[in-house]
């Protein structure tokens, strides 16, 4: 007669897979999970509190740094709230630049995760391949910013500097030669037979599920929900823009959906490189007292700024709603239940693209 | 199983991949030069109008210190998060990093600071700490008195029948000297900074 | 020196294992030590392999201001690492605390007064390239002469 043993496994807070400091508890009978939970708190810093009482210049650097891997999108959101406090408008010129940078940074986060699942499941010359991929749109930034990682591109009234001619053509090229590469990566993925193996079928979370959990981003994307806070953006509207989505929910439908909005990206690119109109890039401004709330699409899905201000520009009171907590939560209630081994734990969590980060700021 | 290793065979036979695989080397460890470096002298003399360290964000990375005869700024490296507003607030150029001053120059691009005090009156008790510590006020009016009082009609502020009058705000230098001196914590100076770039008539490409 | 301290000195310089560990971190540098593992920044080529377990490194690289959550267990860590051991801190965070060092926030920097630290890189974030100078450079002036500084 079989006998099965009732253990607790703890996944750490340091682990090969995990890049961040996160415990995930796991009971399992035998192999099978039964029941997860995840503990937080290796990384609060009290952002928010020091963001308190400080103008536009000095908690624009603070919110950047919240996340280091979407940090573009946490500027971009945060600088549109205060403009929508201030009624500040923006150039045209500027409102393409924020989009290409924007897009640029959503492009090497989700290289990124899939780097991240590629090397989970063990397939680590897929996962080099892309990250030499990521080093080339990487290449792209640092010529229009300035800098790799938190960029600091973004300020009330427009962007900090502009791109001239040669830069742009280099930027078209370099977009050409990473579609070519990525239309062969994106092959490997789907038709390698291990892969699918691992992938199809694995941590499956239904539309039901998906709706009770609340999930944003490419992870309620790949279960049928196509939502998308891009498409109230009056820029994105502009270039029309539509949500990609995806029936199947397991883990290859998340990678999927990723490596479409990658292809998505290099599209709405090409389309701003090719519209930029002539102008100025600030429009200059300052910001005032009001009370906002703003919503953006960062890579893990939308993110929230509660901004109150003063009379100077100065933040009286802010709160930021992060989205990886939502995914986070699904994939210990909902995916990791029932999964027939530790090993698709690790590749389930890791396929919902957690930013620990961003949750505990 | 028997097509993975055609297709596997397949990958491997390509003349890019065995060219990349005898040929290649890796990249030389060298930065590019627009990127955003620490900021470094250009050889300009600094005049201490102080710009760089109101508009630096992050605490104890610049400070201006005594060079020989003059004055020069120095960023500390555990500390300077490499951002580019000192580059960028310096109305002299005294400091470069990455592209930064050949775009300014290009597009005409600057960050302005203008300065507003703001004073409650609850908390304010009428001590006059901060009229008499202000340095623009004592270069004005070098006789002013212990609490605060002045004839002087050109001081930025001073203290009339015990309250706190503000008459010139448009001279004050923004630098917070009056925030440190005030028992209550009653006066507050805001540095408000505005992303600035001149018109242009024609087109910027 | 005897022959046998010798290939020892040699052969700890030329293969060194790599934990990392994340106190509280934005990420940023995090994402910089994965971009030197990616064929572009080969780090793998001088020898240096990447893994996450404290029980087989070499290195450990502190990333992260430190934050309550550590608050004993970065400690624990560091003694679980067997000699010869150094520790890199990254970035601006273990530093300084780079902006986070405020009043209100619940980190407790430097790093250095939790942990020795045997070599630091400053940026925030660091280059890929100026992370190798400093780990190649931890590789020559620590890990070389091991054998004549602790008999």
């Amino acid at each position: 007669m079989k006998r099965t043993v009732d253990v607790n496994i703890p996944l750490g807070p340091i682990h090969p897979c995990f890049k961040e400091p996160a415990r995930l508890k796991c009971e399992a009978k035998g192999e099978r999970i039964v029941a997860a939970e995840v503990e937080l708190g290796y990384m609060k810093k009290g952002i928010e509190r020091i963001m308190k009482g400080r103008p536009w210049q000095e908690v624009m650097f603070l919110a950047e740094r919240v996340c280091g891997i979407c940090s573009v999108i946490h500027n971009m959101v945060f600088i549109e709230a205060m403009e929508q406090i201030s009624g500040i408008t923006v150039p045209p010129r500027a409102a393409y630049l924020r989009v290409i940078a924007n897009e640029l940074d959503r492009m090497q986060s989700h290289l990124l995760a899939n780097f991240s699942y590629c090397y989970t499941i063990e397939h680590e010359t897929l996962g080099m391949y892309l990250l030499d991929l990521r080093e080339q749109v990487m290449d792209e930034l640092e010529r229009l910013t300035g800098a790799r990682v938190t960029c600091a591109y973004i300020i009330p009234g427009g962007v900090r500097c502009d791109i001239p001619r040669p830069d742009a053509e280099l930027l078209q090229a370099s977009l050409d030669r990473i579609e070519r590469d990525l239309h062969r990566y994106s092959g490997m993925f789907a038709e390698g037979p291990m892969i699918a193996l691992r992938s199809r079928g694995v941590g499956i979370l239904t539309q039901e599920a998906a709706h009770r959990a609340h999930v944003v981003g490419p992870t309620a994307r790949a279960s049928g929900i196509a939502v998308d806070c891009r498409v109230n953006h009056p820029t994105y509207r502009h270039l029309g823009f539509v949500p990609v989505s995806r029936p199947d929910c397991d883990n290859f439908a998340r990678i999927m959906v990723r490596f479409d909005e990658v292809f998505q990206s290099i599209g709405l690119i090409r389309k701003c490189l090719t519209d930029l109109p002539k102008g100025v890039i600030r429009g200059g401004g300052v910001c005032k007292a009001g009370e906002t709330r703003y919503s953006g699409e960062a890579p893990r899905g939308e993110l929230t700024y509660f901004i109150k201000s003063d009379e100077f520009g100065r933040i009286i009171e802010i709160q930021i709603q992060t989205p990886s907590i939502m995914n986070i939560e699904a994939c210990c209630h909902e995916m990791i239940i029932g999964a027939d081994s530790i090993a698709d734990v690790t590749s389930t969590f890791v396929s919902a693209d957690p930013c620990i980060a961003c949750t505990e700021r | 199983m028997g097509l993975s290793l055609v297709w596997y065979l397949k990958e491997f036979a390509r003349t890019e991949w065995i060219k990349k695989f005898l040929f290649a080397k890796t990249a030389p460890l060298m930065t590019p030069s627009h990127f955003r470096g620490f900021p470094e002298p250009t050889g300009k003399t600094c005049q201490h109008a102080l710009f760089c360290m109101m508009a630096c964000p992050a605490p104890g990375a610049i400070e201006v210190v005594h060079a020989g005869d003059g004055w020069m700024p120095r960023i500390h490296k555990g500390h300077c998060i490499r951002c580019g507003l000192c580059v960028e607030a310096c109305p002299n150029g005294v400091l470069k990093s990455g592209r930064i001053l050949e775009t300014m120059e290009r597009e005409g691009t600057s960050l302005l600071f203008s300065f507003r005090i703001a004073i409650d009156l609850e908390l304010c008790t009428g001590c006059g700490n901060c009229c008499t510590a202000c340095p623009v006020n004592k270069g004005i009016d070098t006789q002013m008195g212990a609490g605060g009082h002045s004839s002087n009609d050109e001081v930025i502020m001073r203290v009339q029948k015990g309250d706190i009058v503000v008459i010139h705000e448009d001279k004050c230098t923004g630098c917070k000297t009056c925030e440190v001196s005030c028992p209550t914590g009653a006066i507050r100076i805001a540095r408000i900074l505005e992303g600035y770039q001149q018109p242009v008539q024609e087109g910027l490409q | 020196m005897t022959l046998l301290q010798r290939i020892k000195n040699k052969v700890r310089s030329r293969s060194i294992h790599v934990a990392y560990v994340d106190v509280g971190s934005c990420n940023g540098c995090d994402i910089e030590v994965l971009a030197c593992l990616a064929p572009r920044y080969d780090i793998e080529q001088y020898g240096i392999f990447v893994h996450n377990n404290p029980r087989e490194a070499d290195v450990l690289l502190v990333i992260g201001a430190y934050t309550p959550g550590w608050e004993e267990k970065l400690a624990m860590v560091w003694e679980k690492i067997p000699d010869p051991k150094a520790a890199v801190a990254i970035g601006n965070c273990p530093i300084s605390g780079c902006l986070f060092d405020r009043k209100g926030s619940f980190v407790d920097p430097p790093v250095k007064k939790h942990i020795p630290i045997a070599a630091e890189v400053p940026g925030c974030p660091p280059r890929p390239t100026e992370i190798l100078q400093a780990i190649l450079s931890v590789r020559d002036s620590v890990f070389a002469n091991w054998e004549e500084s602790h008999p």
